[in-house]
C-alpha cells in the first residue's frame, strides 16, 4: 500500500481556498465530502466542521488559515498564579486565564499544514479548557496514517498561551467536539465511498474477460448493486446529519448516526470495491487505494464504529420509556 | 459520472408533519390501552383487523393522498409516509387495507375511468373495500410478463381464465386487480391488461396455501371463466405491463420494506431494560442496528420525497428494498445474539420468545415479496449503466 505522503504531490489547502466563516453548515459538509472524494490534502474537514465552530461557540477568535484539532491530557498551569486565592491548592487559581502548557498531543491530523490548532484539555481549575495554539508554538514529530496522510505528534515545551486564546468551556462543548469530529470523518468517508463506486463501475464496464465486460456478469452485478447501496446508505446518513446542523440543539444524535453508519460501512464498501477491481486495485497502479486506505484510517480516527455504536446503544437503552423509535424520528 | 442513488437530498419534514406524527402516536396509545393487538412483527402482512382499518379511515389515515372529490384525504405523499412509518413501527394490524391503500387506490385513480374511481375510491378511503394483488402465478414469479391467465373478449365484456398464486388475503378481501394476457404479441411486454375482479364471484375459487408457520394469508385463486363486464377493464387494453410497473414502484420503496421486524427490536430493548440495562456488547449491537435503521429511514423518506416531486424513483426504491429487507432479517439474527432466547410459537402471544418465533418464521419472505432482491439488484445496476 502507498505510504507516499500526498503533501509531496499536492499543494496543501491554503487560507484563500477556505470558505468564509458564515458559510451554511450543509455546504461545509458538502465541501468535506468533496475533500474525501478527492483525497484532498490538508485539514479541510477539521477546519470547517470542527475547529472553526468550536472556537466560535467558545467565543474565541477564529484564525484565518487551515486549522487542526487535538485533545488529550497535558500539563497545564496558570501563567499568573493567584497567590491570594483560597480556592483549592496553590496554583488552582490564576489572576487571569493565561496558561503555560507542556506535553505531547499525538496523531494530530495535518498539523504540519495547519496555521493553528484548537486544543481541548483539562485546565488547572479542574474543568475543560479550549485553547488555540499557533504553529510556531509547537514542535512536531511526523507520523502518518494508513494512507500516508500526516498524523503528527505535537510537542509542547512550556508554551505560554495568552488569556485571549484560552476559554473555560462546559462539558457540552467537549461532547460537541466529539460528535463534530465524528461527522467530519463520516463526511470524508461518504466522499471516498462515492469514489470507490465510480472507480468500480468504470473498471467493471471497461475490463473485459471471457469476451465481455465484467459488468455483464450476474455475479458481478449483484456485488456492484450492494456496493452502490452501502454507499447510498452512508450518503443518506451524512446528509441527514448535515441538514440537522441547522438546529444545533438537535444535531448530536444524527451526527452519531452518521459516524456510526459511515465507519461501519467502510468494511463492506472497500471489500466489494477491491474484489471487483481484481489484482490491479491491490496495487499503486490503480487510484482505488487512495480512497480505500483513507477509509480504513478514517473509520478508526475518532473512536471507531464500536464507540459510536455504544454511544447510540447506551442512549437507546437508558432513560425512561421507549427511546428507540422516537430517537430515530427526532422526537 | 452521475449516480442518482448517491446524490441523496435530505428531506425536510414540515412542522405540520410533526404534529400529525404526534396525533398518530396518541391514537395508537389509545388503541393499545383499549386492547388492540400492537407490537407485532410483519403486521402489515398478517395483522388483519378490518375494524382497526375503519377506525384509521375515520381519522383520515386510509387513502390519504386520494383527492377529496373521491373521498380521500387530499394529503401529501410525505404526510402519508409519516403515518405509515408510525403504524409499522408500532406493529399495528394494518394488513386489511394495506394493498388497497398502497396500490389499488393510486392505480385506479391513475388509470381508472370516472365511474371506476367513483365506485371504488370512496370505499377504499373509508376502509370498507379491501384489495388483493393478482399478479403472480405458479410459473410467473419474478418474470411477471410470462403470466398465462387470459382474458377473452365476449359479446359484452371479458372472460377470465387462469390461476393466480400467493394471493394474499384473497379469502377475506373484496377485490383483486388481475393481470392477464389479452393478446399474443411478439413483444412479451405487450398484450397484457389489468382487470378489477370481484373475489366473491362464484367462478373465483380461492384455496388456502398455508405459510410454513401454518398461517393462512396466501391463496391460490382459480379464475374459472369469470365473466366480466366491459367496465372491469382497468386502464387501456394492452398496457397492463406499463401499469403494473408503476404499481411495483409503489410496492417497493415504502417503509414496510425496512420496518417489518422493528417491533421485535423494540421488544428486545424493553427486555434488556427490564433486566437492568445492557453491557457494552449489547449496547454496541443495539447501536449498530439503530444507526442502520435511522439511515435506511432517510433513504426511504428520500423515495417518498422523490415520488412526491415527480422524479423517477424506481432505482431508489429497489435500493431501499434490497437494503431494507436484508436489514429486517439481519435484525432478527442480531436480536438472537443480543439476548439469546429460544424462539417459541406456543409461548404467550406477545411474549418475547413468541414475537421472535414470528419474526423467524416470516424471515424467508422479507427478501422475496415485492420482487426478489436478486432481480432488484439488476434494476440498480441497469440504473448505473444508464447513468454512464
Amino acid at each position: 500500500m502507498s505510504t507516499d505522503s500526498p503533501t509531496t504531490d499536492f499543494p496543501a489547502a491554503d487560507a484563500a481556498a477556505l470558505p468564509p466563516l458564515d458559510t451554511a453548515p450543509a455546504t461545509l459538509v458538502a465541501l468535506a465530502r468533496d475533500a474525501g472524494y478527492r483525497g484532498a490534502p490538508g485539514p479541510l474537514a477539521e477546519t470547517l466542521l470542527v475547529a472553526r465552530p468550536l472556537l466560535a461557540a467558545a467565543g474565541l477568535a477564529v484564525p484565518d488559515g487551515p486549522l487542526t484539532v487535538a485533545s488529550g491530557p497535558l500539563e497545564v498551569r496558570f501563567a499568573h498564579v493567584d497567590t491570594g486565592s483560597r480556592v483549592g491548592p496553590r496554583g488552582a487559581a490564576g489572576t487571569d486565564d493565561a496558561l503555560r502548557v507542556s506535553g505531547t498531543l499525538r496523531r494530530v491530523p495535518w498539523a504540519r499544514s495547519a496555521d493553528a490548532a484548537a486544543v481541548l484539555t483539562e485546565g488547572p481549575h479542574g474543568g475543560p479548557v479550549l485553547l488555540v495554539l499557533e504553529a510556531a508554538e509547537w514542535r512536531q514529530t511526523p507520523g502518518a496514517n494508513l494512507a500516508g496522510e500526516p498524523r503528527d505528534a505535537l510537542v509542547l515545551l512550556d508554551v505560554a498561551v495568552p488569556a485571549e486564546r484560552v476559554r473555560r468551556v462546559p462539558a457540552g462543548l467537549v461532547r460537541e467536539a466529539a460528535w463534530r469530529s465524528g461527522l467530519a470523518r463520516a463526511a470524508l468517508i461518504a466522499g471516498a465511498a462515492r469514489r470507490c463506486v465510480e472507480l468500480t463501475v468504470a473498471h467493471t464496464a471497461s475490463r473485459r474477460q471471457f469476451g465481455r465486460p465484467l459488468s455483464g456478469f450476474q455475479a458481478v452485478k449483484q456485488e456492484e448493486a450492494k456496493l452502490v447501496e452501502e454507499a447510498a446508505l452512508v450518503a443518506a446518513s451524512v446528509e441527514a446529519a448535515a441538514s440537522a446542523l441547522a438546529t444545533p440543539e438537535s444535531a448530536e444524535f444524527p451526527a452519531w448516526i452518521a459516524a456510526a453508519q459511515a465507519t461501519a460501512s467502510v468494511a463492506e464498501i472497500t471489500r466489494i470495491a477491491h474484489q471487483l477491481h481484481g489484482a490491479i486495485g491491490f496495487t499503486e497502479l490503480s487510484p482505488l487505494h487512495l480512497a480505500t486506505t483513507r477509509m480504513w484510517s478514517w473509520r478508526d480516527e475518532d473512536g471507531g464504529e464500536r464507540s459510536w455504536q455504544q454511544r447510540i446503544g447506551r442512549y437507546v437503552l437508558d432513560g425512561d420509556g421507549d427511546r428507540l423509535w422516537p430517537s430515530v424520528t427526532g422526537g | 459520472m452521475s449516480f442518482s442513488a448517491l446524490d441523496f437530498r435530505a428531506v425536510h419534514l414540515p412542522p405540520s408533519v410533526g404534529q400529525l406524527r404526534q396525533e398518530v402516536r396518541a391514537f395508537l396509545a389509545a388503541e393499545r390501552a383499549a386492547g388492540t393487538v400492537l407490537g407485532r412483527p410483519d403486521s402489515w402482512l398478517t395483522g388483519w383487523d378490518p375494524e382497526f382499518s375503519r377506525r384509521l379511515a375515520q381519522r383520515g389515515w386510509v387513502g390519504m393522498t386520494l383527492p377529496r372529490a373521491y373521498g380521500g384525504g387530499g394529503r401529501s405523499t410525505l404526510e402519508r409516509h409519516v403515518v405509515l412509518e408510525e403504524l409499522l413501527a408500532a406493529g399495528a394490524p394494518v394488513s386489511a387495507h394495506w394493498v388497497a391503500d398502497r396500490q389499488a387506490g393510486p392505480t385506479i385513480l391513475r388509470h381508472g375511468t370516472e365511474a371506476q374511481r367513483n365506485r371504488f375510491l370512496p370505499r377504499i378511503a373509508a376502509g370498507t373495500c379491501f384489495f388483493s394483488i393478482g399478479m403472480s402465478e405458479k410459473e410467473s414469479g419474478s418474470d411477471l410478463a410470462s403470466v398465462r391467465t387470459r382474458a377473452e373478449r365476449t359479446a359484452d365484456g371479458w372472460r377470465l381464465t387462469g390461476t393466480k398464486m400467493w394471493t394474499g388475503g384473497a379469502h377475506v378481501n373484496d377485490h383483486a386487480i388481475v393481470l392477464a394476457r389479452t393478446e399474443d404479441a411478439a413483444d412479451r411486454h405487450a398484450g397484457l391488461s389489468q382487470f378489477l375482479v370481484d373475489l366473491r364471484d362464484p367462478r373465483v375459487h380461492v384455496e388456502p396455501i398455508r405459510l410454513l408457520s401454518g398461517e393462512h394469508t396466501f391463496n391460490s385463486c382459480r379464475l374459472d371463466g369469470v365473466e366480466l363486464a366491459d367496465d372491469a377493464l382497468l386502464g387501456r387494453p394492452g398496457e397492463g405491463w406499463q401499469q403494473v410497473t408503476g404499481e411495483l414502484a409503489l410496492e417497493r420503496g415504502g417503509p414496510e420494506r425496512f420496518l417489518s421486524t422493528l417491533p421485535l427490536l423494540t421488544a428486545l430493548v424493553a427486555e434488556v431494560r427490564r433486566a437492568g440495562g445492557g453491557g457494552p456488547e449489547q449496547e454496541a449491537r443495539v447501536g449498530r442496528l439503530t444507526a442502520r435503521l435511522a439511515s435506511l429511514r432517510q433513504l426511504s423518506l428520500g423515495v417518498a420525497a422523490a415520488s412526491a416531486a415527480g422524479r423517477p424513483a424506481d432505482v431508489q426504491a429497489a435500493l431501499v428494498k434490497d437494503l431494507g429487507t436484508r436489514f429486517e432479517g439481519d435484525l432478527v439474527n442480531e436480536v438472537r445474539e443480543i439476548l439469546p432466547t429460544a424462539a417459541r410459537s406456543d409461548a404467550t402471544p406477545g411474549s418475547f420468545p413468541e414475537l421472535l418465533a414470528t419474526a423467524i418464521l416470516h424471515a424467508p419472505g422479507y427478501t422475496l415479496r415485492g420482487g426478489t432482491n436478486e432481480i432488484l439488484r439488476g434494476i440498480i445496476t441497469r440504473g448505473l449503466e444508464l447513468s454512464r
